[in-house]
């Protein structure tokens, strides 16, 4: 529904939406956090190759959130400055684990594909 | 937990949107100035720092109509910007509004209000703890297949005996004479009644105490409780009330408490006494005649306590066959128990007439729909650009669907309203005619009403809203986007809506003139003659109390109640006639202007051909020898009564006017003879008189007097049979004058109502038990007849007056829509020069020929329904009802007519860009 915004400075490194998903979550899993934190974790992850636009992140925190899958709730940062902290559920641990071995599945089907032919 | 949260937040992200955005506001602004701290962090000057950071924002709007679009909850917004719409429509159509919201309110009104009658009569509710609980048991005699109600031997071992029931109790209903020192004395209707039933009902006394055990014993001092009414009108609600002495027929009874106004159990009554059936012996088939109620026991189901009953009463018939080996008790709903009602049939009446009331509720909301549809059908381009613009055909139904509900919801709050206000009246008019009512029927609506009302609206958005809008967007839609934007559009007003509108019109063609009809015979009633100066009479029915002994509930023989009778009226003409205000004194087994039923006769000799059955059906009643002396209607041939006609073989009667023109087609009755093949009817014999196969011989003739007033019986062929009252010494008269009430009509001079109060007090001290009921005028005996009447006119009034405005609308409905088709083509016709007197015939040409179509259809609908044209009457009914049509079509011409000649050969250019 939102593909990255096309003002975002990394169009390059587009990332599938279940894709983000499936990101945020893996983000998510070591420790609550809020919005900005979750691009910054990521571009970091990702070894600064990755960065996620801020269009298509807060949409799927507010999916993810739907679905139950993540949480939110307003508290201070370490600076005093309230901001809106995105956790885990339980039902997200469970979704992430089950995410992530499709991807994997996926990636070694896509894999063994390209090696073949 | 978590879904509670998750719903609780979705909820308010719907109903506190603004505080949502807000938090969403601040979560963006946060991310800003954490980007823009970094970009300072990593070098750039403060400005390009934040230029930067909303740089890699992107569209602040358009992410947070992104983040709206995420929440699943959208279409919900969507439903409440198209409420919006409706009342915004509502307010921008006033006229449709107005008349497609009267109309739907009407119907609506109707139908719960018959909903709520059926529900009350068929699954009745009764307003008490546990109601649903609440049982009545009946004694089926299997021999005699009908009801044993004299069942206090079986009432008395039960209540030792059964275990599934509490509270059992019993109650029989009796009229008295409610004697009130210093004021009137008046029937009033007294249930006696076992102190379990207050129990049961659990409603704390207004004022002193309710009925209990002890007052039930032997010996007790005789204790009443009053009814709310019975206070308020008998004793001015007199504060000081619990206390006072009052006579109850034969016996002084202490008033020990007043009930609240809500309060009517067991059915409904203006008093209560304790139900005194003492140590005496029961068998079946004697003592008095009961109703037994209970409540089930905690944990005990109805099936329970049929299998209790049923073990006792096999118990009780291997004991004693003889007497009970028939008997089947029932075990019952309260109401239907109580109630001597033909359930079978009411049930279904009840349902057919819901039914018919639903399908009048369908064909008004399709009216209210061919209405809709023409306004939608002018909305059509926006319509087809919405679509052209992604809106679904779902959406766009739903939203037409909206703005029909947001109409049936005001009329369905409007209908419920007048639903409640119309049973009220309805209600009222039927006590009035019926007597109370029982206390678990009232006007107020139940919550099942209510659910059924919305139900209602439902249904009515669903016909006036989905339909036209399926309709319009139907097949077809692109096709027209090509040519939407033109002035035309092309949606055509079908065959269906011109059927519908056309079918209206023809029921209305019929319908008005058939509601003037029974209009007119309203006035009719109102001013029938009477054929005698009935104004001058006041007439009352007199009973005596049944019991031998006072307080206990045990019938007199018949013979002896006929003869306290015959004292207590030969007592009373005898004061009457020392009264200096009172003319004469006669009786009459009915009043004249009364219901009198009609029976066949068979006429011994030559006679005029009856109209369409085999046999005459005539009115025939009993009266005094002095009745024609009385009445002032001169016999006219032969002779009048004299008493010894009452004795016995004396097969006497005489015969009105009418009888010699309609029966015996003229010539000299006296002497004739005629006989009844067939006996009385059961409904009948409290009425009516004579005897099957049995001759009787014409002595005289009397002066017309209308029997019964009812335009619709109007033969008044009467036979008067001389009776004694109460019956008695003729064995014959006897035999039939049981249970006749007795009517006296007292001549006076002056004004008949101011001496009521005066034949009460003479009543009372002729003989307390001596009760005067239905005490009015003479003249008063038409206002049943003519309640009924009204009730039914004003309702077909109303329904008529939707009806005929639903015709008007319908026919302006597919002018208007006409108008708007060819506007083109009219401003055309003008710009070449048309006159436009031609051009408003020529648009309106093929309308005009449907709806005289419709007016012709209905015109022949109502002289087959009503079987030919008989009278001038008819003829002018018709005229009338055509005229009104052509009114009507006339008014709805008023505002199309008005546009064909207002436009302009530049708005058919501009139509046709």
């Amino acid at each position: 529904m939102s593909p990255p915004a096309p003002n975002s400075p990394s169009a390059s490194s587009d990332v599938l939406r279940g894709t983000l998903d499936l990101l945020i979550l893996k983000a998510l899993s070591l420790a609550p956090m809020h919005g900005w934190a979750i691009g910054q974790r990521l571009e970091q992850l990702s070894r600064e190759s990755l960065r996620v636009g801020q269009g298509s992140l807060y949409p799927a925190l507010q999916r993810l959130e739907e679905r139950g899958w993540v949480d939110s709730e307003w508290k201070a940062t370490d600076q005093g400055r309230r901001a809106k902290y995105y956790e885990l559920t339980p039902a997200g641990r469970r979704a992430l684990g089950e995410e992530a071995e499709s991807w994997r599945r996926y990636v070694e089907m896509v894999d063994l594909i390209l090696r073949t032919t | 937990m978590r879904m509670a949260k998750r719903w609780r937040k979705r909820l308010r992200a719907l109903v506190r949107r603004d505080a949502v955005d807000r938090e969403m506001d601040e979560e963006l602004a946060f991310h800003m100035e954490m980007e823009t701290q970094q970009n300072l962090r990593a070098g750039m000057s403060p400005e390009e720092a934040r230029r930067r950071a909303a740089l890699a924002f992107g569209g602040v709007e358009r992410f947070k109509e992104e983040v709206r679009d995420a929440r699943s909850l959208g279409w919900v917004s969507g439903a409440s910007l198209d409420l919006k719409l409706g009342l915004r429509m509502l307010a921008k159509y006033p006229g449709l509004t107005l008349v497609g919201g009267i109309a739907m309110a009407f119907a609506i009104a109707v139908g719960a209000a018959t909903f709520e009658l059926v529900a009350e009569v068929v699954h009745p509710r009764l307003p008490l703890p546990d109601g649903d609980r609440v049982v009545g048991i009946r004694i089926l005699d299997a021999e005699a297949g009908r009801p044993e109600e004299r069942v206090a031997g079986e009432f008395l071992a039960w209540r030792g005996e059964l275990r599934t029931l509490d509270e059992l109790g019993a109650f029989r209903g009796a009229s008295r004479n409610l004697i009130v020192p210093g004021g009137s004395a008046e029937p009033v209707a007294v249930a006696e009644m076992t102190a379990s039933g207050f129990r049961l009902a659990g409603s704390p006394p207004l004022l002193g105490r309710y009925l209990v055990d002890a007052d039930e014993r032997e010996g007790a001092p005789p204790v009443a409780v009053l009814d709310h009414r019975t206070w308020r009108t008998r004793f001015a609600g007199d504060p000081g009330v619990v206390g006072r002495e009052v006579r109850l027929g034969g016996t002084v009874h202490t008033v020990v408490g007043v009930m609240p106004e809500d309060f009517g159990f067991p059915v409904s009554q203006g008093m209560w006494t304790p139900l005194r059936l003492g140590a005496r012996e029961y068998p079946p088939g004697e003592g008095p005649r009961l109703r037994v109620f209970g409540r089930l026991a905690p944990g005990a189901t109805l099936d329970a306590a049929r299998a209790e009953l049923s073990t006792l009463a096999r118990r009780r018939a291997a004991d004693s066959p003889e007497t009970h080996r028939h008997l089947r008790p029932q075990v019952q709903p309260y109401a239907r128990a109580v109630l001597d009602i033909h359930w079978r049939i009411v049930t279904g009446a009840a349902y057919s007439t819901n039914l018919g009331v639903l399908m009048f509720l369908v064909l008004v909301c399709a009216n209210v729909a061919a209405l809709v549809f023409a306004r939608t059908a002018a909305r059509e381009s926006e319509l087809v650009v919405r679509t052209a613009l992604g809106a679904s055909r779902r959406r766009i139904v739903l939203q037409l669907f909206l703005e029909a509900l947001v109409l049936g919801s005001v009329a369905a709050v409007v209908g419920l309203a007048a639903a409640g206000f119309g049973l009220r009246w309805g209600l009222g008019a039927f006590e009035t005619v019926q007597g109370e009512i029982p206390f678990w029927i009232d006007a107020d609506l139940e919550p099942r009403t209510v659910l059924y009302t919305a139900v209602l609206a439902l249904l009515a958005a669903g016909v006036a809203g989905v339909l036209p809008a399926l309709k319009i967007t139907g097949r077809g839609t692109e096709a027209r986007l090509r040519q939407a934007g033109g002035g035309g559009g092309s949606a055509r007003f079908g065959r269906l809506w011109t059927g519908i509108i056309m079918t209206q019109v023809a029921l209305t063609a019929a319908f008005v003139p058939i509601v003037a009809d029974v209009g007119m015979d309203t006035e009719d009633i109102r001013t029938a003659d009477a054929g005698f100066r009935a104004e001058e009479y006041l007439s009352a029915r007199l009973e005596v109390d049944r019991e031998t002994v006072p307080g206990v509930p045990v019938e007199a023989p018949p013979e002896e109640l006929d003869a306290r009778l015959r004292a207590a009226y030969a007592e009373m003409e005898r004061r009457l006639e020392a009264e200096p205000g009172v003319a004469g004194v006669t009786y009459a087994g009915q009043m004249p202007g009364a219901y009198h039923p009609r029976r066949p006769v068979e006429v011994d000799g030559p006679a005029a051909p009856p109209e369409s059955e085999a046999l005459h059906r005539v009115q025939a009643v009993s009266v005094a020898p002095d009745f024609f002396d009385v009445l002032g209607t001169p016999v006219l041939a032969g002779r009048g009564f004299v008493p010894g006609d009452l004795a016995a073989g004396q097969d006497v009667v005489v015969v009105n006017e009418s009888f010699v023109r309609e029966i015996l087609g003229g010539g000299n009755p006296v002497g004739r003879r005629f006989r009844y093949p067939d006996p009385v009817k059961g409904d009948e014999p409290r009425v009516t008189a004579g005897e099957p196969d049995r001759w009787y011989e014409i002595v005289g003739v009397a002066r017309d007097v209308t029997l019964t007033v009812d335009p619709d019986l109007p033969h008044n062929a009467g036979i008067y049979h001389p009776a004694a009252p109460g019956g008695g010494v003729p064995l014959r008269m006897a035999v039939h004058l049981r249970g006749v009430p007795l009517r006296m009509a007292v001549h006076l001079r002056g004004d008949p109502e101011a001496f009521a109060p005066r034949l009460r007090a003479l009543a009372a001290a002729v003989d307390p038990t001596l009760r005067l009921h239905e005490l009015r005028p003479v003249a008063d005996a038409r206002e049943a007849a003519l309640v009924t009447y009204e009730f039914w006119v004003r309702v077909a009034g109303m329904a008529c007056a939707v009806v005929l405005l639903l015709s008007v609308l319908g026919i302006h409905s597919i002018m208007a829509f006409t108008v708007s088709r060819r506007t083109r083509e009219i401003g055309i016709r003008v710009a070449l020069g048309a006159d436009r007197r031609r051009i408003v015939a020529a648009v309106f040409s093929r309308s005009f020929r449907q709806v005289a179509l419709g007016v012709g259809v209905g015109v022949l609908l109502l002289v087959v329904l009503t079987g030919g044209i008989h009278s001038m009457k008819m003829v002018g009914l018709l005229a009338a009802s055509v005229a009104v049509m052509l009114g009507a079509t006339a008014v709805a011409c008023i505002v199309p007519t008005r546009r064909v000649l207002g436009i302009q050969p530049t708005e058919a250019m501009r139509a046709d860009a």
